[in-house]
């Protein structure tokens, strides 16, 4: 096990990567659909009955600078630029 | 006992972490402060830390859902109905000092529990279907009454899922498997998304 920050200096980083907007967009699998979610955003920008289709709509957002596809147990699938998908 | 204690009694592996994460996750997100115990002590002294856990902790979750076991050769978990049986074995011999306590029984399926501890029949038994996002929704739907400012379960869910980008990715930064549950103690998980939750919430 590797050991290279600190207890605080870690949590200091979780604390910056929720504060931070990165431009991502996260494509979701969830009960109703497939999700798309700006990085930081409360809620779905739209829902769609397929992951192409979320893809798809994902790759739409203006601001979207990557997009990262999550597994249905919420794990990464895939993290790509927004022209590599 | 404090009213914000939550006693998670569950399996500690790899193949349940997918689940322990969105459950600490959502009892984060919704203020409540989850209590585990390490398992790095010996017996006896783990059996004392568990009952002051459980004595500190108004509500408790027990995940009833490893009574089989996951693969042929393995055998099925006994630590959580033994824990079970000692919360409401505090509780039954306490019945004024631990009135208030409640308990959120989880399961893989409903009702298979009827078959190996029907004693149990009649508390809040809830299945997850080893599905991460049911049992946010399980989680957030019990506490539900006990607090009107409690958010959907799907804001909890999307929460989460930007907290596991970002957890992924700093404890590989740092040199750690995010997919072992022994990368970090269970306390700085804890603390880690209560800090992420405070900065996310502002946005």
């Amino acid at each position: 096990m590797a050991k290279t920050s600190s207890k605080s200096n870690l949590t200091g980083k979780f604390s910056k990567a929720a504060s931070t907007n990165s431009g991502r967009v996260h494509v979701v699998p969830t009960k109703d659909g497939w999700s798309v979610k700006k990085e930081g955003a409360k809620r779905s920008s739209v829902v769609t009955s397929t992951k192409e289709g979320a893809i798809k709509a994902a790759k739409n957002v203006k601001s979207a600078e990557r997009i990262v596809v999550h597994k249905k147990d919420g794990t990464i699938q895939r993290n790509a630029k927004k022209g590599e998908l | 006992m404090n009213a914000n204690n939550v006693f998670i009694n569950c399996p500690f592996d790899n193949d349940y972490f997918v689940l322990l994460k969105p459950l600490l996750f959502s009892l984060c997100y919704i203020d409540l402060n989850p209590q585990i115990s390490e398992t790095s002590d010996s017996g006896e002294i783990r059996l004392h830390k568990i009952k002051g856990l459980i004595e500190n902790s108004r509500y408790s979750i027990h995940d009833l859902s490893r009574m089989e076991p996951l693969r042929d050769n393995e055998l099925p978990r006994f630590n959580m109905p033994f824990e079970c049986g000692i919360d409401f074995g505090i509780k039954l011999s306490n019945p004024v000092d631990f009135a208030d306590k409640r308990f959120l029984i989880l399961e893989k399926e409903s009702y298979r529990y009827q078959k190996v501890i029907s004693d149990i029949s009649g508390n809040d038994i809830k299945a997850h279907k080893n599905d991460p996002e049911l049992i946010t929704k399980v989680v957030r739907d019990w506490f539900k009454p006990t607090n009107p400012n409690i958010p959907r379960h799907k804001e909890i869910w999307l929460a989460y899922i930007e907290f596991e980008f970002d957890y992924e990715e700093i404890l590989n930064s740092e040199g750690y498997d995010p997919k072992d549950i022994n990368s970090l103690t269970y306390s700085d998980i804890v603390e880690n998304m209560k800090a992420w939750i405070i900065e996310y919430k502002k946005k």
